[in-house]
């Protein structure tokens, strides 16, 4: 048997492994998608203050502290039973819009991009965000940048800080916004909206009007049939910030909606010797294995999860742009993999569409934007969507409201699965008894995982550096073949 | 595009010392807690260090890239890690060589990738002749700890002395 190891995985936060076993036959015999780190952040937590977590699990990530912050900050909501003011959720939420704005264009142009401006048999010196900005013109790069800069600039002046916000507290926030504020706010929001739409553009030009990339979208090497999860307000439309867990199944039908609190009512996880990273699964229908379809309980819980667990979008703009996903790719929901980039754009326009409504919301500068906690803290969930999928944070604490106990699910975590199942597809798909491995086979295999904006950093909680490529082909005898490499020093 | 119109530091950046790392992770913060050591030194300075910015920061690649537009120079403290020295080394490294632990972001890209993308984008960048890494030789950046491992803790101070070499001088009061 041969074995091809893809270690470390490019384009993904933290350390990521691939191995492709190989028959004698050169088939793909089995795929894993390993995450060999050992997680420990949450066993770090237990014995700290509960209001420093939001300062503290906003470190557990490089890639979106944000996302931490506000799905902590909403854990001590409920932990200390206090109900945020009106104004609080509506600052959080205009916060955590530009954080999805912002983070979503980062993927797009610097990850997933290059896989289909670029194309996943282009040179491996194109495959990055300067090919993309190469192929597409530098104009593009003046704007990404600006999009990139404005939703920081704005995340520093709302949150109180550029590195980590501290700025979410049980109850609310620390500070409001005066009306200067909001008029910028409100400014750069419409320029995002304006940058969004061009985004989509690009990706309607390059990719859909490709018909190669399009026909890789729908090649059957890219498509799982699991579960789909997201969070929806009350009109079952995607929302980032609030609301309930809705599961649907492959045909898209609902098979459950619950508050967050009620997680281990509906998510367990199972474990796996190889993988230091939890695999989540439905309860209703237990762990059957890295099997599809509805009797399995592997879901996905990624920006086309959230799209197709949801009946629609809450903006006009985004919605058009909802129905034209489902019109193209063949009606809801789709479980194409590779569609998940559009659905990143589709959000990426929502978020920014959202943005502008709460920066012109009458409310938005009012003073009342905290509730002051007076109750014994005792146990609190708080979940919100982030960029990578549905996160939540699950604290106990005592009396004193020191914490005894911290779980966190995050988003990579909830797909942890279905990559894997992904993987193991694509390179059964794509790799061919005693066919040529190529560098960019391999890619296209990469490709797999990649849509689901993997942050293994985040998942096992550690914050490894540099991760560079390498591929090892080994016989039957073990020894090793052949080595290829890429982004290495 | 107007370059200065979300800057936060006023009309005249000439140099920013920025610090990369995560103050959880041990070592890893060994660029903040520099940073956090030159502040106190450039308090006690009689003289005017008005167009120096000290900054904290976690990530590298497009984000460090963005922190370094506006000025001329730039100065940037990080762990790294080569184990081909001793833990508390410190060097002086250019935009090129080795990879600090947080100079290159493996989410979007490495510190001269970022750089000529905001080049491409017109972004008023540094040249790389004007930007220094002071990269200090980690003993651990996994373990979840406040603290720096000792020999690591020695080098804040070396690591300091190396970035205040290459700013103008200061007379420090004792």
């Amino acid at each position: 048997m041969r074995r091809i190891s893809i270690d470390p995985i490019t384009r993904l936060e933290g350390h990521g492994k691939i191995e492709i076993f190989l028959d004698d036959n050169g088939a793909v015999a089995n795929a894993f998608l390993q995450i060999p780190e050992l997680r420990g952040f949450e066993r770090f937590c237990v014995g700290r203050l509960a209001e420093d977590m939001p300062n503290l699990t906003s470190r557990v990530c490089g890639v979106c502290p944000e996302a931490h912050h506000m799905a902590s900050s909403k854990a001590l909501d409920a932990l200390f039973q206090v109900e945020p003011t009106p104004v609080a959720k509506k600052l959080r939420e205009l916060f955590y819009s530009i954080f999805f704005a912002t983070d979503h264009t980062t993927h797009f142009y610097a990850l997933g991009g290059p896989d289909f401006v670029i194309g996943p048999n282009g040179p491996k010196e194109k495959r990055n965000i300067l090919g993309v900005i190469d192929a597409v013109g530098p104009e593009v790069a003046g704007k990404v940048l600006k999009m990139r800069r404005d939703g920081h600039h704005l995340i520093k002046m709302i949150g109180g800080r550029a590195v980590h916000p501290n700025w979410g507290l049980p109850g609310g926030v620390s500070c409001g916004i005066s009306e200067t504020q909001r008029k910028e706010i409100e400014s750069l929001g419409r320029d995002a909206i304006e940058f969004a739409k061009f985004s989509l553009g690009v990706f309607n030009d390059l990719v859909l009007g490709n018909t190669d990339y399009v026909d890789l979208i729908k090649n059957d090497a890219f498509i799982h049939q699991t579960h789909n999860m997201g969070t929806v307000d009350e009109n079952n439309h995607v929302n980032f910030y609030e609301g309930k867990i809705r599961v649907v199944d492959v045909e898209g039908n609902e098979v459950v909606k619950y508050e967050c609190r009620d997680y281990l009512d509906h998510v367990a996880e199972h474990v796996e010797e190889w993988s230091y990273l939890k695999f989540p699964y439905l309860k209703k229908f237990g762990w059957k294995g890295f099997v599809d379809g509805n009797d399995s309980g592997v879901y996905k819980a990624t920006p086309l999860s959230r799209l197709n667990a949801a009946d629609g979008m809450a903006t006009p703009l985004a919605q058009e742009e909802y129905e034209r996903l489902y019109k193209t790719l063949g009606g809801k929901p789709v479980h194409h993999t590779l569609a998940t980039h559009w659905a990143r754009l589709v959000e990426l326009l929502y978020a920014a569409e959202h943005w502008v409504e709460l920066a012109t919301d009458p409310e938005i500068t009012g003073q009342d934007f905290r509730a002051i906690p007076c109750k014994t803290p005792q146990e609190g969930v708080g979940s919100v969507e982030a960029p990578r999928g549905t996160l939540t944070h699950h604290y106990a604490s005592d009396e004193r409201g020191v914490l005894t106990r911290v779980n966190l699910i995050v988003g990579t975590t909830n797909n942890n699965a279905a990559m894997h199942m992904s993987v193991k597809k694509a390179a059964q798909s794509l790799i061919k008894p005693d066919g040529v491995i190529t560098e960019g086979l391999l890619n296209t295999v990469e490709m797999a995982f990649r849509a689901y904006d993997p942050c293994m950093g985040c998942a096992t909680h550690t914050l490894p550096g540099q991760m560079p490529l390498q591929l090892v082909i080994r016989g039957a005898d073990g020894k090793v073949l052949e080595t290829l490499e890429q982004f290495l020093d | 595009m107007t370059w200065n119109c979300v800057t936060d530091r006023g009309n005249s950046p000439d140099t920013i010392v920025i610090g990369l790392g995560n103050l959880l992770l041990s070592d890893d913060g060994v660029g903040i807690q520099v940073i956090r050591y030159l502040r106190q030194i450039l308090r006690r300075a009689s003289n005017d260090h008005a167009d120096i910015v000290l900054e904290e920061d976690h990530r590298g690649g497009l984000r460090l890239m963005e922190r370094l537009i506006g000025y001329r120079r730039a100065i940037i403290v990080d762990a790294i890690q080569t184990a081909s020295c001793p833990a508390g080394t410190v060097r002086r490294l250019g935009v090129g060589q080795l990879a600090t632990a947080h100079s290159c972001c493996s989410h979007d890209a490495d510190l001269q990738d970022a750089l000529d993308f905001g080049r491409k984008a017109g972004a008023p960048l540094p040249r790389n002749s004007e930007i220094d890494l002071i990269a200090v030789e980690a003993a651990d950046c996994h373990t979840f700890c406040e603290e720096l491992t000792p020999p690591v803790a020695g080098a804040v101070a070396l690591a300091a002395a190396e970035v205040l070499k290459l700013l103008p001088p200061c007379q420090i009061e004792t």
